[in-house]
């Protein structure tokens, strides 16, 4: 190693990053000089302003005028970080979708008679939740295995706590638990499989690693590294078999831990997946133009897919719990979203980002919904969403809007997120390729899932809540921060729907 | 195409092997139980302490669940220490930014203490 480590360009690099941590510090900082003498209510104010400002002035640190496109990046300090279109556009998002669920913890606070508040601590969640951040950002630029580790393991050590945040709660603790227990378990066969690849190839910068496969070209031990490097994947992206995590977690954990789980860190996780894929490991991806050509992680891709497919919206179809059936509706997203890993390769990340991105949007916003309606009644069971136009229209429109975008109803971002990546599936050999048929697959499968999404729409705008339910019949006082997260998720999720080209303009 | 030849023949065979060892081992164990070690409590054999004083009560007793937040604060230490040391060794040839960055990782750290400190997660309850 040389002893001319350029430290300014370090800092240069990692300039959100230094926001978030400085950020943190503040929200720590004040909460610890001033917290103890203001009303919790203020308190849990002030920490949410500390996170939104933050996560702002890390925008503005991203903002650049110059990106440079994929496959043309910028490196910096010695290759560990790459910077173009994808990984600007991954930390925006990331921040941004971050933010949305800062204003949720708001909202998520249920009345006093119900339970004690969840949120005794408001400023160590925002620290964390901007640690989490600081993970996400970290993935999006890491060009180098070791720091996509650090990356994911700084995101998901914080998104356990923020999982089990909710110290009253037993579910809480159970979702905190099993999502650390099956979390620890990824991270090591992950970095089994980054070992065997450093092992291989002597380095961990990934277009290195891609000189130095294609003069060895695939070997039996590449395969194992893949395959480890892929099961480590699939535990965290909560793609099925390795997806068991998912419903007990989306199921436990406050609803912005939730929403965050779902949202921000798909996002980065599916952007960094891609980029390994392809810049590190593209020389040895196998084929998915035709059938039997030489193996790859192509072919386990898109095992994994079909299988997160199937998986997800037949067992969502036997669910009575709501965020159960979230749960199951995100292994099958994250089914769509390895489809759309294998069309990087046709159209590149621009139709994967906006899959992900709207989605995570929707997330959020159904997320939001059910953190508000625990405000007055507990809000597990789909029947518990019953007459819920007439206890808050702001909350069944905004419900209206998120899960018809999930479900992938024009004109809104879910259905073009859809419409895009199959096309890109399909342009890599039309329907006479494995990719495509994991296309038609997909397509099939979004019928199936019509019909759960359509039962919560039920519940919420049809169904009135009777005697006989447990759904209360109480009006629903939604908070300014959670207003204002739901109104731009809703307004995002149609405005992207209806001018993709925002989002996709950026990977032209 | 054989089978041996098969490109994934060689995952089936590191997960054959992967759970052929540790079942392996585990079987020698119950062989060697069997073969040599023919179970004989006593009284002495099942105490707490082989030797020593004669222990008082069972093993199995509570103890305060706070002692975990002294070895997460540990770590503070702990992990300063591992990082100071190379840091340390390599302390002649390293630039003004080595020492700034390793000022701003002791700050962090610090600032974990300060935070723990605060919250007055230091005294014993």
């Amino acid at each position: 190693m040389n002893a001319t480590i350029n430290y300014a360009e370090l800092v240069y690099a990692l300039r959100p990053e230094i926001a978030l941590t400085l950020g943190l510090l503040l929200a720590l900082g004040y909460d610890m000089a001033f917290g103890r003498r203001m009303s919790d209510c203020a308190r849990r104010g002030v920490a949410v302003l500390i996170g939104i400002v933050t996560l702002a002035s890390a925008v503005f640190q991203t903002l650049h005028t110059n990106v440079p496109p994929v496959g043309h990046a910028a490196y910096w300090f010695h290759g560990a970080f790459v910077y173009d279109t994808l990984a600007h556009g991954v930390r925006l998002g990331v921040f941004g979708l971050s933010a949305l669920t800062l204003l949720l913890i708001a909202g998520s606070i249920p009345h006093s008679a119900l339970r004690t508040p969840h949120f005794k601590h408001p400023a160590e969640y925002v620290a964390i939740q901007l640690l989490a951040t600081m993970g996400f950002s970290l993935m999006a630029v890491s060009n180098n295995l070791l720091i996509a580790f650090l990356g994911f393991e700084l995101a998901s050590l914080s998104l356990y706590v923020m999982a089990g945040f909710d110290k009253t709660s037993r579910a809480s603790a159970e979702a905190s638990l099993k999502y650390f227990l099956f979390g620890g378990m990824a991270a090591a066969f992950m970095l089994f499989g980054f070992s065997l690849i450093y092992g291989m190839t002597g380095t961990i910068v990934l277009p290195e690693i891609a000189r130095a496969l294609a003069v060895q070209g695939p070997s039996p031990l590449l395969l194992v590294a893949l395959v480890m490097v892929l099961v480590g994947f699939g535990y965290k992206a909560a793609a099925a078999p390795f997806h068991q995590w998912a419903p007990d977690v989306y199921q436990g954990a406050p609803a912005p831990a939730a929403a965050l789980i779902a949202s921000a860190s798909k996002l980065a996780g599916f952007a960094f997946f891609a980029r390994l894929l392809f810049s590190g490991l593209g020389t040895v991806s196998g084929d998915a133009i035709n059938f039997g050509g030489p193996a790859g992680w192509i072919m386990a891709v898109i095992i994994i897919s079909a299988a997160s497919m199937l998986l997800g919206n037949i067992a969502a179809l036997a669910q009575t719990n709501a965020r159960r059936l979230i749960a199951y509706s995100a292994i099958a997203h994250a089914g769509i979203m390895l489809l759309g890993v294998i069309a990087v390769r046709a159209e590149g990340a621009g139709p994967l980002f906006y899959y992900a991105l709207t989605y995570g949007i929707a997330t959020i916003g159904v997320f939001g919904v059910f953190a508000a309606i625990e405000r007055t009644a507990p809000c597990q069971r789909i029947s518990d969403l019953a007459g819920l136009w007439k206890r808050s229209p702001f909350l069944a429109l905004v419900l209206f809007v998120c899960v018809l975008s999930l479900a992938g109803i024009p004109p809104l971002a879910g259905f073009f997120g859809k419409f895009y990546l199959f096309a890109a599936a399909l342009y890599l050999n039309g329907l006479m390729s494995p990719a495509g048929w994991l296309a038609f697959l997909a397509i099939a499968m979004s019928a199936v899932g019509l019909y759960y999404y359509l039962v919560i729409l039920k519940a919420a705008l049809v169904t009135n809540a009777t005697a006989g339910t447990s759904a209360s019949t109480e009006k629903i006082r939604v908070p300014l921060g959670t207003v204002i997260a739901l109104a731009t998720s809703a307004a995002l999720t149609i405005a992207l729907g209806i001018w993709p080209d925002v989002v996709l303009g950026l990977f032209k | 195409m054989t089978i041996a030849s098969h490109p994934y023949a060689f995952i089936a065979l590191f997960v054959a092997v992967a759970a052929a060892f540790p079942l392996g081992l585990l079987l020698v164990c119950r062989l060697w139980v069997w073969a040599f070690q023919p179970p004989k409590p006593s009284p002495v054999k099942n105490g707490i302490y082989e030797c020593g004083l004669e222990a008082k009560g069972d093993s199995w007793i509570q103890f305060k669940a706070h002692y975990y937040l002294y070895a997460i604060l540990f770590l503070i230490f702990d992990v300063e220490v591992l990082f100071l040391l190379p840091f340390a060794a390599a302390f002649n040839v390293l630039s003004w930014g080595a020492l700034f960055v390793m000022l701003a990782f002791i700050f962090l750290l610090a600032e974990g203490l300060v935070w723990a400190w605060n919250r007055g997660h230091l005294e014993w309850k």
